[in-house]
Parts: structure tokens; sequence; C-alpha cells
């Protein structure tokens, strides 16, 4: 290595660093902005009051008015708002980190947890939960993640094992047979809707997506699967890095391709399954959040990844604010904003800065 | 000298007389005064005593309806209810701020007079009243969507009794996580549109209004089964619910008991699901003697004229049709679970049995 070449590395990590806490500032600010907008008007003094009122030791040296109304906005939202922002984040951490991966794998822009089955298979394990009403069943343990889980593994290894060839599975192969499976899943979740009868409505607008209904529950019973899921992502990070090179190169700089993609595409299918499992299905988020972050940041996985999962999450937090108060009262559609909002900027910055698929 | 001395003391006397009687007029004078005012102070006494009894008399009223208020809250006690879901509310007083999460509710609960406590309603509630103008006046609060509508704007209006429906489940599960009053009103059938509105009318402390309702109700719905049990004939019905890709109704629905008891035969009565989508081909097979068209609430036109149905190919040869039997019936009173099904019963019992109702 020349002198040069370890410069210029010391200079990219220090602009790493720098993304990383500017991304981390935004990700706060974006927090914060969205817990205040809904329905309801509640002053941004009182909004800091409740927050630092549910901190342990802090909120017992906070002053708060005991008023009815300051309670119904404690309820707002410590009960309402903040369950949907952190699970929206949440969300946001899970598409984006699985789109990171899963783009990586294939080496390819199309590959996103929509494209790859695992969503159309997620979607169609928590339709047949829906739909046959076992949540309920099984001790009232919500078995819709459950499905979802087993559905988006199902699909993602029914695409891997349809195109493997011997020891190998050509990129190609697997995106066409990735798209093939999830429409037929997708046919299978048309027929779902056809016999669901009164549960139609809640199979409808699940699938149409959304944190309008996000508890805590929700929130903690997805929390761990989407660290985990992350954090698997981000130890195989410099096998990314690798792949990037092309496969054989990968083999022989002594990547065990096979078992990395194994686990890569198993974690992917956890977290899409974690995720739509409380917001229904959101697609484009896993598409083109790592995208931008290539094109603002670079292509190594090492600051790509835990990037790309903080810009999901302020992009997933943003959504949902918007959805809340576009048509105020009522609620859009979260997988609209993400769409509509998404699309033109990405077309945007595709168009201004072209970035390469290969590491610097 | 004495004569002298004489005369100063007569004229001292004289003075002195003079002096002692001007003090006298003077102290006189004082007297009355001092009379006046006494009276003058005992008048305003009397009056202030008055008052005081005035004020006594209006504290005992006040007191006796207090008493009176009392009596009747203590009637209203605890009640118990049990909705469609199961869930069991139970209230220690009359709800003072209703919000409906249904039309169907909106419906019932302006029928049995609890119409006053209502202050939130959906987007979708345009019975009895033209809701969304009172919402536009400040009169009403509206909390959105009748599908799936969010939590917040409902939490918003403070309401101590929330009617929702299966439309609204998970609305109603997370407000009553919060420890909000949630009743989730679905019946399936017209029965069960009865005994909903007596469970409103308790709830809300109307329940004689609502008695009196379901057996007004009950006795229309009875005239129009007794009558129709006279026909000599069933003539089968054809209602399409939405097309161009035609859906109807099948077992299940209202529309379908309501076909039944105006003496008619739905020909979708055994279809697999509720709402079917059914071919043209079927329609033409089946061949109904009376066609249903609804007209949608919102005053819009439909999918379609008269002249775009009959000319559906092949549907020339359909009974109804060669005979111009085809109806248009409001979509909202023929699928919404509230009173006005009564009404609903009797419009389909005239276009099915016209020699008997006509």
């Amino acid at each position: 290595m020349t002198i040069d070449a370890g410069e210029s590395h010391l200079r990219r990590v220090s602009h790493w660093k720098l993304y990383f806490v500017l991304l981390t500032g935004v990700l706060v600010l974006v927090f914060i902005f969205s817990l205040t907008i809904g329905f309801s008007h509640i002053p941004f003094d009182n909004i800091l009051k409740i927050l630092a009122k549910n901190v342990p030791i802090l909120g017992d040296m906070i002053e708060t008015p005991g008023t009815e109304e300051f309670v119904r906005q404690e309820s707002i939202i410590i009960d309402i708002r903040m369950p949907r922002v952190v699970g929206g984040a949440l969300v946001g951490v899970a598409l984006a980190a699985a789109g990171v991966a899963y783009q990586g794998i294939f080496r390819n822009p199309m590959a996103d947890p929509y494209t790859i089955g695992a969503m159309g298979g997620a979607s169609f394990g928590a339709a047949v939960a829906i739909v046959l009403g076992v949540g309920v069943a099984l001790l009232g343990v919500n078995t819709v993640p459950i499905f979802a889980f087993v559905g988006a593994l199902g699909a993602v290894f029914l695409v891997y094992a349809i195109s493997r060839e011997g020891s190998r599975v050509p990129v190609t192969t697997l995106l066409l047979s990735g798209l093939t499976v999830t429409i037929f899943f997708n046919a299978l979740v048309t027929y779902l809707k056809l016999i669901a009868g009164d549960k139609l409505h809640a199979l409808t607008f699940w699938i149409m997506g959304g944190f309008t209904y996000t508890n805590w529950t929700d929130v903690t019973s997805i929390f761990p699967f989407i660290i985990i899921g992350t954090a698997v992502i981000y130890l195989y990070a410099r096998d990314l890095n690798i792949l990037v090179l092309g496969e054989e190169q990968a083999q022989h700089l002594g990547v065990e391709l096979e078992k990395v993609k194994k686990i890569l595409l198993a974690s992917g299918a956890l977290m899409t399954a974690a995720a739509v499992s409380i917001s229904g299905l959101i697609g484009f988020v896993g598409l083109i959040i790592p995208h931008l972050t290539r094109i603002l940041i670079g292509p190594d996985h090492r600051i790509l990844l835990p990037t790309s999962a903080i810009m999901g999450a302020s992009f997933m937090m943003i959504c949902d604010a918007l959805a809340r108060v576009i048509i105020a009262p009522s609620e859009l559609p979260v997988g609209v904003i993400t769409a509509v909002s998404g699309g033109p900027f990405f077309i945007y910055l595709l168009r201004r800065k072209r970035g390469g698929y290969t590491v610097r | 000298m004495d004569k002298t001395l004489t005369y100063v003391v007569a004229i001292l006397a004289i003075i002195a007389l003079v002096v002692a009687s001007y003090g006298f007029v003077a102290f006189q004078g004082q007297v009355a005064d001092l009379e006046s005012s006494n009276t003058n102070l005992e008048n305003s006494i009397s009056d202030i005593q008055g008052t005081l009894t005035d004020i006594q008399e209006q504290i005992g009223e006040y007191q006796s309806n207090i008493t009176a208020l009392e009596e009747e809250l203590s009637q209203y006690k605890e009640i118990t209810l049990m909705d469609d879901m199961g869930n069991v509310v139970v209230l220690t007083a009359p709800p003072e701020r209703i919000v409906s999460l249904a039309p169907s509710n909106t419906e019932i609960l302006f029928a049995v007079g609890a119409g006053d406590k209502v202050v939130g309603v959906t987007d979708v509630c345009d019975y009895p009243y033209d809701f969304a103008a009172w919402v536009e006046a400040g009169n009403m609060s509206s909390i959105g969507n009748y599908w799936q509508p969010a939590v917040e704007p409902i939490i918003a209006l403070d309401p101590d009794l929330v009617f929702a429906s299966t439309a609204s489940e998970e609305a109603a599960e997370t407000l009553r996580s919060l420890g909000y009053n949630v009743l989730i009103v679905e019946p399936k059938t017209i029965n069960g549109v009865l005994e909903s509105i007596l469970l409103i009318g308790r709830a809300t402390g109307n329940p004689v209004e609502a008695g009196e309702l379901v057996s007004e109700l009950r006795q229309r719905i009875d005239t129009v089964v007794n009558t129709a049990s006279q026909a000599d004939s069933t003539p089968k019905v054809y209602h399409e619910v939405w097309g161009p890709d035609i859906q109807s109704a099948g077992p299940g629905t209202f529309i379908d008991e309501l076909i039944t008891l105006a003496g008619g035969e739905n020909i979708f009565h055994d279809a697999i699901s509720s709402f079917p989508i059914v071919s043209s081909e079927t329609v033409i097979e089946k061949n109904p003697d009376v066609i249903i068209f609804p007209h949608m609430y919102m005053g819009t036109t439909s999918w379609g004229t008269y002249e775009d149905i009959a000319n559906r190919p092949g549907w020339n040869t359909i009974t109804a049709i060669q005979n111009d039997n085809f109806h248009i019936i409001d979509a909202s009173i023929i699928s919404r679970s509230g009173p006005r099904l009564a009404d609903a019963l009797e419009i389909l019992a005239e276009m099915i049995h016209p020699e008997l109702f006509g």
C-alpha cells in the first residue's frame, strides 16, 4: 500500500464519521419533529415536558401541569404517536438494511425485499393469519409476525432453490424467479381476499400498509429481530464489498460464497417479515434508500449499511408524519407517500449524479 | 337700683326664655328628623327580610331539584352492556360525549333521541342530517374515514362512549387499551338491528324511546311479511351491488334477507360468499323477474343507465328486462344496519309484489 492510498483511506474514514454524526443528528431532529405532527395541536414545550417526564431520573425533577388536557396530550404523545414513530423508524431500518444486503448479494440495482420474493411471501403468510383468524386462536398470541416470517423465509428459499444451478446461484435466474414467486404469492393473496368475507377490509387495509394502529407491543416484538438482522448484515459488510467485484473474484479471495448468501438471504427475510408484520406492504423504501445513500456516501458496505439504516428510519418517519396530516382527520396509506415522494426525488438524484456500484 | 336689677333680671329672663324656646323648637325638629330616619331604617330592614325570605325559598327549590336529580341518577345506577363482539362495558353515568364510528350507529343514536350527546361522526355519516355541513359550520366534529379511522382525532374529542363497527375494530381495540368505553355494533340480521337499537338506547339512557322505535319497526316489518305471505308467486330477484364487473348480494346480507321477507327469491341466495362476483351468463341463466339497482348515496350516478343494463349482451332475453321490471333503490337504506331497513323492506315489497303493495 502506498502512502497516498493510506492517506486517502484515513480521509475517507474521517468523512464517514462526519456523515454518521450528521445523519444521526438529522435522525434525532426528524424524530422530535414527527412527534409534533398530528391531528391535535400540542404545544412544543408540552411535548418536551412529556418526553422529559418519561425519562426515569429526569422525570422526577420535571413539574408538569396535572390538568386533564395535559394528561390527554401525554396519552396522545406516549401511547399513540410515539409507538408509530418508533415503529416507523424500525421498519425503515429493516427495509433499508435488507435492501442493502440484497443489492449487495445480487450486485443488482433492482434487488430489494419486494423483487426478491420476501415481501410477497411475508404478505401471504400474514394474510393467511388474518383471514383464518389464527391470531387469536393460539393463546391470544399475535401470530401474524410468525406467519409472515415463515412466509418470507419460505419464499426466499423457494426462490433460492428454484434458481440454484449446482452449487451456484446465477443472479439473473434468481431475480427472475424472485419476481415469479412474488407474482405467485400475490395471486394467492388475491384469492384469500376473495374468500376473506368480513376479514376483507382488515386484509385490504393491512396490505395498503401503514402505522395507524402501531402500539408498543408491536414495537417491542419486532425490535430484537431488526437489531439482530442489521447486526448480522453488518458482520458481512466486508464480504459484501468483495462480492461487488464478482462472485469468482470473491471466491478467489476466500469468501464462502454460498454460506454468506444463505445467511444474508435469511437475515433479509427475517427483517422484511418483522417490518411487514407491523406495517403491511410498504414498497420503494428498500429499493431507493440504499441507492440514495450510495449516491451520497459511496458504495462501501461498512458505511453504506449504517447510513442507509439511519436514512431509512428518517425517511419513513417523515412519510408517516405526512400520511397523518395530508387528509386529516383521515390518514393516507404510508406506501402512497413513500412512492409518490420518494420516486421523483430519486429520479432527480439519479439524473444529477451517477453513482457506481464498485468500491472507490 | 332695685328697679334696675329687676329690669336686668327681667331682660335676662326674657332672653333666656327666647333662647330656651328657640332651643326647644330646634330640639323638636331634630326629634322629628330622627323619627323619620328611624322609620326609613325600619322599612329597609323589612325590605331586606323580604328578600331574605325570597332567597331562602329559592334555596329550598334548588335543594328539592338536587334531590330529584340525585334520585334520577341513583336510578341510572350501573349499566352493564355487551356488544356484538362480546366486549363488556360498564357505565356508571349516562354518557355525555358520544362518538359514532359508523353511519348506521349515527342513524340509531339520533333515532333513539341521543343525538344531542353525539360530538363526533365519520365522513360518510349523512343521515338524519347533513353532517358534512354541520362539520363545516363547526357544530359537529368529524373523526375522518369510516374504514380504519385514526385514533388521535377520536381521543381529541374526549369521548365517554364510542360506538364502533367491525370496520373500526382496530381503532376500537386501541381505544379500549387506553381506557375508553367502546361498543362494537355490527348486527348481521334484521332482528340483530332491532337488538342494536335497544342496546344503544340502553347505553345512552334512552331505553323507552328505543323500545318504542323497535316496536314500531317490528310492526311495520310484520305487516309487510304478513301481506307478502298471501302472494301466489315468489318472483326471482336480481340485486346488483356493484358493476360493471357485476357483484351481487348473497347469503348473510341484509339485501338477501330483505328480498326473502318481501316475498321474493334472491337468485344468488346460495352463492359461496356474501358479495359474490358473478358472470353475466349466470344472471341470464337464472332469468330474474325483477332487477334492482342501487342508487349510490352520494348522489352520483352508478355504473350504467337503464339502457346500458338492458343492452348488455344477451340480457334482452331476461324476463325482468322484457317486462321493464327494473327498479332503483337508495344503496344506503338497503345496506346500513339502521332503522331505515324497514323503509327498504317496504320499498322492496312494492317492487316485488306491486299487486299486493301498490
